[in-house]
């Protein structure tokens, strides 16, 4: 029971949330080597790990902290196929910080 | 015994009770419910919540043992998502991590020594499960102990349940949408409510004027509009009693109705009628 939070956040909101772990669910718009970019209401730039296992095209969760230039240095990342509805997890976000007792420890 | 639940595989609550020490005694919960045993436990106690894990977290508890509150209701059965952080299996038991993103929790899922295990699904670290499960609390750790733990097929079941966990959380704090059509608008406004506040619900004027109350002050009022003698005012036992709720819980919604003035007090402080104008 750790009251740690890595908030969902998309690419439009990226800039409040430097030096923090979040969450972000996008699409994978291009692979360069041990970078990516993902599409998640906002262009990010992605910096991967050696497990990361991405497919352009589909879905994928980051989970990483903030750099600041606003790329990610991503610790964690699911490969989430090409099935995902993006207006959800974008409403997902919205709730997120609209709602924050529900989903956001600050720290 | 009450919970027979249809779709969930049919836990009766009798074998968790005993195992969990938590349904032992029959404590009345506010005291003045004349002689129901065990009668205290509000109605909505046993339902399944939608809730994500920083509310578990967040969860209420008065004291030792006594049942979780969130949002100021009374919830135990509850089901959530998360990613499967850490496996460690135990003599009795399997211990897993979960993280939703909002929190991380211990949920465990107890071993029948008797039956054969290895027919359940493995999990993997940083997969996505559902689990159904009752809160505890253990040496003041708090932990989910496990009825169900399933993998999630679909990852748009993860966004499913977060907006989900969110209406639930609406409905206990802002009340119902009155338009009881089901349907929220994706939450893409800067709307303070998920819910189109149309005013179309085709209820009554009464109902108007409670729906922006606490939804033990519906229960209430929904009742003392239905109830006989509502012109003399109906005391409030009877009232908590035909509405399903503890005596505290009437109280607190009967100021909320006094308050706002849709119900005022006839013979006595404690008796309520519907103010009707």
């Amino acid at each position: 029971m750790e009251p740690i939070s890595t908030p969902r956040i998309s690419g439009q909101i990226i800039g409040s949330f430097v030096g923090r772990n979040v969450m972000i669910v996008g699409k994978v718009l291009q692979l360069r080597g041990e970078e990516a970019v993902i599409e998640a209401n906002g262009h990010v730039t992605a910096n991967l790990n050696r497990e990361a296992h991405l497919t352009p095209g589909n879905g994928v969760q980051i989970i990483g902290k903030v750099n600041n230039d606003l790329s990610i240095k991503v610790m964690s990342s699911v490969d989430l196929g090409n099935n995902v509805d993006f207006t959800v997890s974008q409403a997902v976000v919205d709730a997120t910080h609209q709602y924050p007792d529900l989903f956001v420890y600050a720290n | 015994m009450t919970a027979d639940y249809g779709g969930g595989g049919g836990y009766s609550r009798t074998s968790y009770g005993a195992a969990g020490g938590d349904d032992a005694g029959g404590f009345v919960y506010g005291g003045s419910q004349g002689g129901s045993q065990g009668g205290g436990r509000a109605s909505g106690e046993e339902s399944l919540r939608p809730v994500t894990i920083k509310q578990i977290i967040d969860a209420e508890q008065a004291y030792q043992d006594a049942p979780f509150r969130i949002d100021g209701v009374e919830v135990s059965q509850v089901t959530f998502v998360g990613m499967v952080r850490n496996i460690s299996p135990q003599t009795t038991n399997i211990t897993f991590k979960l993280d939703d993103g909002t929190g991380l929790i211990e949920v465990k899922q107890w071993l029948d020594a008797d039956k054969d295990d290895s027919g359940k699904p493995q999990f993997q670290l940083d997969q996505y499960v559902r689990v159904w499960g009752r809160l505890k609390s253990f040496n003041n750790k708090r932990h989910v102990g496990a009825h169900v733990i399933k993998p999630v097929a679909d990852f748009n079941e993860v966004n499913y349940h977060l907006l989900e966990a969110t209406y639930v959380h609406l409905f206990f704090t802002k009340g119902a949408k009155t338009d009881a059509n089901g349907q929220s608008n994706g939450n893409t406004g800067d709307n303070d409510s998920m819910f189109v506040d149309d005013g179309n619900s085709g209820n009554g004027a009464n109902d108007d004027k409670v729906r922006h109350c606490s939804m033990n002050a519906k229960k209430f009022f929904n009742w003392l509009q239905h109830a006989e003698g509502g012109n003399e005012g109906i005391h409030l036992n009877l009232i908590a009693q035909g509405a399903k709720l503890s005596v505290n819980d009437a109280m607190a919604a009967a100021e909320e109705l006094f308050g706002t003035g849709v119900v005022y007090t006839t013979i006595d402080d404690e008796t309520f009628a519907i103010l009707d104008y």
